[in-house]
């Protein structure tokens, strides 16, 4: 009965319901995308990274796994060191630069031969490896995200390129340039920013992790298979910050918009609110049918916002195809379960309000 | 005779601003069970407020209202909703029905709000009810699809259902044609007479008077008239009601 009394109150006020829904949808839109977006990042560069192929990425002290971040540096000399070490097969020095011009990109600077050690070597589509300080190399996502071949030129980091060859995605960065003119571009000739270390034996992994921490003390040896999930439960502190502000925003937009529906729609409905409360239906009755109302409009709400999201999903490779947006089962239920809940915080005051109606003066109003 | 209704020294006092306004100004009445009643009076005679206090949608200022030997007045929000839930049913000008609702899913309302909508002798009631009220074809449509007329016997219906202890119609034929209130006149007879439903009409209707077993008469918040009439007066009124 209480079903067919809000689906008929949905169906009389079309565009009402229709409203609330659309923000509850976007409410849950926003939230999945937003963190779909860090999510995809984290993860996407995650696999890229470790898609270099080496076993262990070695880190001086203080460096985080968020290669863009890092500021720590090191000397090359301790790759000789590293090389020296039992079970170490190949070590690649690595200059990572942080790159905000047309875009946010991880730009390594690499020893063509010994990242090729460590690598496999690259896949190249067309062209060839930079042969000097003013060539780059870019991988296929990048090359079409920007619309870039080889010959074309390309401002970065406020220097200007010519591309030289377009590689297969997946090896750690999607720009790649000469390591000495990245350490001069960086302001650190001689040092490097980490190695990738590849080992005789991968599965050995752990013990040489034990092994290298154990031997250059405050350093870091991150296992590269362990690289992907490290990223995605590290916790940044300034993008957590904004990542609960944007989830506090969405959620104080889809409280406000229902309170705000439910309040009208009580106080269109007083009336009727007067007509059941003189039949002897109590507060809780009346309370209960609002939140009812609200929850399916939630729902209605939930099922589009996750629909619209997965649709965004599927089309951002055609306009952004380096972006990746990844939605979770985790935060699919936690925006449903944020938007239902404040739909509820909206909609308990109009449901009081409802429910503590006069019943004459509510029968009364016109 | 026993007592179904007893109302004593009933005030009422409304605030309006800060003008105090004493719709009922120490009200006596006692009403048995099965009876029918009708409250006449002009406008702003306290009549309304009456059946306000009587259908315990509002607690009076002073006085005591029994009813099924409670006294409704000392009651508390949740006590008189719960009264108004068992024993109460109103019938109101406008009909009230809720508007998106079929007639049937109305009346339904009334019973699940009850509690007997699981009742199986409570469906044979509804049975009984939608037979005397002429209105079994009727119930898949909204509202807005009936006319005057059948939306009253609606809300009666809705009213009646529950198998309240009381009956409170107020102006039930003020928004309906003569051909309409005649109707709903003699479904009132019917259910009163059929079912021993105890019924209070609050009205202008003067039509009325000769149709009911007491006319009671109120001014400035008083009852100035109160008037049985004869059983064989009430006889062939129902009679009449019956053709």
């Amino acid at each position: 009965m209480n079903r067919e009394i809000i689906v008929s109150n949905f169906a009389r006020r079309p565009v009402r319901t229709g409203v609330s829904i659309v923000a509850v949808a976007t409410e849950v839109a926003l939230i999945l995308l937003i963190v779909g977006l860090v999510v995809g990042i984290n993860t996407e560069t995650g696999e890229r990274t470790a898609g270099v192929g080496a076993d262990i990425m070695f880190q001086p002290p203080g460096a985080s796994v968020f290669l863009g971040l890092n500021s720590a540096v090191m000397p090359v000399e301790v790759g000789d060191l590293l090389a020296g070490v039992d079970g170490v097969e190949a070590v690649a020095p690595i200059v990572t630069q942080f790159n905000t011009q047309g875009g946010f990109d991880v730009v390594y600077g690499i020893e063509p031969q010994s990242f090729d050690a460590v690598s496999g070597g690259f896949r190249f589509i067309e062209g060839r490896m930079f042969q000097s300080p003013e060539e780059i190399v870019i991988d296929d996502l990048y090359a079409e995200a920007k619309g870039l071949g080889v010959g074309d030129g390309l401002v970065l980091l406020n220097h200007s390129f010519t591309v030289a060859g377009v590689v297969d995605n997946g090896k750690g960065a999607r720009l790649y340039l000469d390591l000495a003119a990245a350490q001069e571009m960086s302001g650190n000739p001689g040092n490097v920013s980490l190695f990738f270390v590849r080992l005789d034996d991968a599965d050995a992994v752990y013990a040489m992790q034990e092994t290298l921490e154990e031997r250059f003390l405050t350093y870091h040896a991150v296992p590269m298979r362990d690289l992907v999930s490290i990223m995605a439960n590290t916790s940044l502190p300034a993008l957590d910050a904004f990542l609960t502000l944007v989830v506090a925003v969405a959620v104080t937009i889809g409280a406000l918009v229902i309170f705000l529906s439910m309040y009208t729609t009580i106080s269109e409905r007083t009336r009727e609110i007067g007509i059941l409360r003189s039949m002897g239906a109590s507060k809780g009755f009346v309370v209960a049918l609002v939140l009812q109302e609200t929850v399916w409009l939630c729902l209605a709400g939930v099922v589009l916002g996750l629909a619209a999201s997965f649709a965004i999903v599927a089309a951002v490779p055609s306009f952004f195809p380096t972006l990746q947006l990844m939605i979770t089962g985790e935060w699919i239920v936690r925006a449903g379960l944020l938007a239902v809940a404040s739909g509820l915080v909206g909609a308990v005051y109009p449901s009081i309000r409802a429910a503590g109606q006069d019943p004459v003066e509510a029968l009364a109003y016109e | 005779m026993s007592v179904l209704l007893e109302v004593v020294d009933v005030v009422k006092t409304y605030t309006v601003g800060t003008v105090a306004v004493e719709a009922l100004r120490g009200v006596n009445l006692s009403v048995e069970p099965g009876e029918m009643v009708a409250v006449m009076g002009p406008s702003g005679c306290g009549k309304s407020s009456l059946m306000h206090v009587l259908g315990a949608m509002t607690r009076p200022t002073s006085g005591r209202v029994l009813i099924d030997g409670v006294n409704v007045a000392e009651m508390g929000d949740g006590a008189r909703t719960a009264f108004r839930r068992d024993k109460v049913g109103f019938v109101f000008q406008k009909f009230n029905l809720l508007p998106t609702l079929t007639a049937r899913a109305n009346v339904e309302l009334a019973r699940r709000i009850h509690g007997s909508h699981r009742d199986p002798e409570a469906d044979e009631r509804v049975e009984q009810v939608l037979d005397l009220l002429r209105i079994r074809d009727l119930m898949d449509r909204r509202p807005v699809e009936l006319s005057g007329g059948e939306q009253q016997r609606v809300a009666i219906a809705r009213a009646v259902v529950k198998h309240p202890s009381l009956i409170l119609a107020d102006e039930p034929t003020g928004n309906l044609d003569s051909k309409n209130s005649e109707i709903v006149l003699n479904m009132f007879r019917e259910l009163n007479r059929r079912m021993a439903q105890t019924i209070i009409i609050v009205t202008h209707n003067p039509d009325l008077a000769s149709r009911v077993d007491r006319v009671i008469e109120m001014m400035d918040g008083r009852i100035v008239r109160d008037g049985r009439r004869a059983p064989a007066e009430i006889a062939e009124s129902a009679r009449r009601a019956g053709q």
